[in-house]
């Protein structure tokens, strides 16, 4: 179905090779992974093979991609519309029209489908993604799973043999990603459409996809399954590592392989029980909040306390109330009822200036803080608004990343080199409650885990509070002491992170639904556990 | 669903009342105009994030006149009359005749710049209210696919610019926890100028890469028709227009 023959790209004004002589077969009906650092090109690589790279954006080719028999290199995106279907990592900034029917009759429109045909499909994908009782709706008010399965319709609507995924689960909690998931797998299966997509959260992903095409940061890439590609590679989801950590042989992807092959050690190991975080002085408290957003009810009864030195994440799936509860808190929202006392005071009575210096805030898109033109300037703009010694927060930042280069500019960081920064010149204010929404959208594992680690040494180390509402569950396993549950403006759970995670099987991470039922979240358990039956 | 206007109607009666605007030449037409799409934007004003464009183009209207006025006041070609006040002027060599920095300015002056700038701080407007009681998107679908690289263009800028609009507070929102102060334009400036710009790319790239404009020829599903109403109204409109330009 797609043939790569000694393909290779460079974009304009670049000296760097995004991609470097990669060559490999696609079959129909396959399932596709490519996996690969941030900026390694993966969104590249997706779109060469719809020739939006290099129609679009410019850059040379080099070699051959044929689709479906066709070149990419003298047909035009618009040509293979009715072949490959593609779905872009923001679906929302993607859509045409208002009106979930018409965008979906969007691409058929432009190909001058009769007016009977248009409506037989619309039926028909209404059906297929469950979007049937939507169809009438603004797309503007639906969900961010609703508009990604909705993005995904409006590219299977044309019937394409190829569909072409940029992190489609990225944004979703764990249950519309699921959904989200199920479809591709049905689409693979019953219609034997071609599907290749992008992905960082290979937990979510790695159970369902027939093989990986991994792209190394120069430019190199393998093909093969994913127990062989895992293996090697250093990008990999927390099973693989379990299996590794356990010596294991085989790398089984699905947990059903890899709770056969620790079967014995699930009956055998000791018990083991993380360090729970002793709570000591209390720095926010919530007292039956109430708040409203557009006139509807987003919070009800909200109650919470969180201790300094703690983490908390905040879990719930998209529009239970995270957002207004973390707006409420940094104080942008300002409709509600009931108290928020930070560190013994009512926080409305607080300046805000000095509230903005005392509760850190990184927004979902960590740019939005970032104004200047070099990393350095950043850095010494914000030594200055928090009366910090000059040079200080570009030091923290190089304990974070020892390589960055003070006088790149920000927008040409990746994104977890971004975060970073943001996290510095949050920091570099000494903050006693750090809030993040968010945070691990876009980043791979070893952003991530830069992440975790820096999260857990401030909360240690420098008794900062943590606040982190995501959707990723294995960030939360990993850091988080206590789990709130939202959902629906209400808060459904409040407490230690295993209890809260267990609760839910959705919500459970790999290694727990491998382990189950042991109490166990995070490869780190299964080790404690491991040295307990050693010693 | 309530049944919405044609996505021309309101597009004609706005291009109908600034080309009165311009025609006319008169603060007083465009004063009538200015209210009158008030007016109409307060009637039929979408929910959507493009509903805001008519408030933000009446404040980059302020804007424009204020810069307007002062330059009209500070640099320009004299004008006899009454003096009202006068600023320190600056001379400038003997071979740039007739341009003046600073000196008296007159009455007659002040109200020219004003005068002007009034006149296309009301065409803005009038842009801004047609953005804001016509979705860009729902434009796109009665555009013809022939004049394709228009129509993207078009589409692209009134569909980024709504946007925008919701990125500035967001960003906005931001930079005022990052620092606890309102921040400065030129802080929101750059994060919104490479989000506008993804928009805009990715919009393109969505349209390109579902074939749009591929076909000479585009079929419709569930056309969108004029209504006895959208005629009315743009009768209505232009005819109000005409009046202006006459009066």
């Amino acid at each position: 179905m797609i043939t790569f023959s000694r393909v290779s790209l460079i974009y304009p004004h670049s000296t760097t090779t995004v991609i470097e002589d990669l060559s490999f077969e696609i079959q129909e009906g396959e399932l596709v992974l490519v996996m690969g650092h941030t900026g390694s090109g993966k969104s590249s690589l997706l779109r060469l093979i719809n020739g939006l790279v290099p129609h679009h954006t410019g850059g040379i080719l080099g070699g051959e991609i044929i689709v479906d028999g066709k070149s990419t290199r003298t047909t035009r995106p618009g040509e293979l519309a009715g072949i490959v279907g593609i779905v872009g990592q923001n679906p929302i900034s993607t859509f045409v029209t208002d009106i979930v029917e018409d965008e979906l009759a969007f691409g058929m429109e432009s190909l001058n489908f009769p007016e009977d045909v248009m409506r037989k499909r619309i039926e028909e994908v209404l059906d297929q993604v469950g979007l049937s009782a939507l169809r009438n709706r603004a797309i503007a008010t639906l969900s961010g799973g609703e508009q990604q399965r909705l993005a995904i319709a409006s590219a299977l609507v044309m019937h394409p043999k190829v569909l072409l995924l940029d992190e489609p689960t990225s944004a979703l909690d764990p249950i519309a990603s699921e959904e989200i998931l199920a479809i591709l797998h049905r689409l693979v299966h019953d219609l034997s459409v071609t599907v290749i997509l992008a992905e960082h959260r290979l937990e979510r992903v790695i159970g369902y996809v027939d093989r990986i095409l991994l792209i190394d940061g120069d430019g190199r890439s393998t093909i093969g399954v994913p127990s062989e590609i895992l293996k090697k590679s250093n990008l990999v989801p927390p099973i693989v590592k379990l299996s590794r950590a356990l010596n294991i042989d085989d790398i089984g992807t699905s947990t059903r392989e890899v709770r056969r092959a620790t079967e014995g050690l699930r009956n055998t190991l000791e018990d083991y029980q993380r360090p729970s975080f002793d709570r000591g002085e209390l720095l926010l408290e919530i007292n039956s909040l109430s708040a409203s957003y557009d006139s509807k009810d987003a919070l009800r009864n909200f109650d919470a306390v969180l201790a300094r030195g703690e983490i908390t994440a905040l879990m719930g799936r998209n529009g239970a109330g995270k957002s207004t509860l973390i707006r409420t808190i940094i104080g942008l929202h300002k409709e509600v009822r009931g108290d928020i006392y930070f560190a013994g005071r009512k926080i409305l009575e607080i300046d805000q200036r000095l509230r903005s210096r005392r509760i850190g805030y990184i927004p979902q898109e960590p740019g939005d803080l970032l104004y200047l033109t070099t990393v350095r300037e950043e850095c010494l703009r914000a030594d200055r608004d928090n009366d910090v010694k000059a040079g200080a927060t570009l030091q923290f930042l190089h304990t974070l990343l020892p390589h960055i280069s003070p006088e790149s500019h920000p927008r040409e960081l990746s994104e977890g080199q971004r975060l970073a920064l943001v996290l510095s010149i949050v920091m570099s204010g000494k903050p006693e409650l750090l809030i993040l929404d968010e945070p691990t959208r876009g980043l791979d594992y070893e952003a991530k885990i830069l992440l975790m680690r820096e999260l857990h040494r401030l909360a240690r180390e420098k008794g900062t509070s943590v606040l982190m509402a995501t959707h990723d569950v294995e960030i939360v396993a990993e850091v988080a002491d206590r789990t709130i549950f939202l959902a629906d403006g209400e808060k459904v759970a409040d407490g230690n992170t295993v209890e809260v995670l267990l609760a839910s099987p959705a919500f459970a991470p790999q290694v727990a639904k491998v382990m189950s039922p042991r109490r166990w979240l995070t490869v780190g358990d299964v080790l404690g556990a491991v040295e307990n039956t050693n010693s | 669903m309530e049944k919405s206007f044609h996505p021309f109607t309101f597009w004609a009666i706005f291009s109908a009342l600034a080309i009165a605007v311009v025609a006319s030449d008169s603060a007083l037409v465009a004063g009538i105009a200015l209210g009158g799409a008030t007016l109409l934007v307060y009637l039929f004003a979408q929910e959507g994030p493009w509903s805001k464009s008519f408030e933000w183009s009446l404040v980059a209207g302020a804007y424009l006149l204020l810069i307007r006025s002062i330059t009209g006041i500070i640099i320009g070609v004299p004008r006899p009359g009454t003096t009202v006040f006068e600023v320190p002027r600056i001379h400038l060599p003997e071979w740039l005749p007739g341009i003046r920095i600073g000196g008296p300015v007159t009455l007659e002056r002040l109200i020219s710049s004003l005068h002007e700038g009034f006149i296309i701080a009301t065409v803005i407007a009038l842009f801004g209210a047609a953005n804001s009681v016509t979705s860009p998107h729902k434009l796109l679908r009665v555009l013809p696919s022939r004049i394709y690289q228009l129509s993207v263009t078009l589409i692209i800028a009134t569909s980024v610019f709504p946007q925008l609009i919701q990125s500035i507070k967001r960003i906005r929102d931001a930079q005022f926890i990052r620092s606890g102060k309102r921040p400065r334009i030129y802080r929101i400036a750059l994060p919104l100028l490479e989000e506008s710009l993804g928009r805009a790319v990715n919009l393109a790239e969505s349209m390109e890469s579902r074939g749009y404009g591929q076909s000479k020829v585009q079929s419709r599903y569930r056309p969108i028709k004029y209504q006895p109403r959208d005629l009315i109204y743009i009768v209505g409109g232009v005819f109000s227009a005409i009046a202006m330009v006459a009066m």
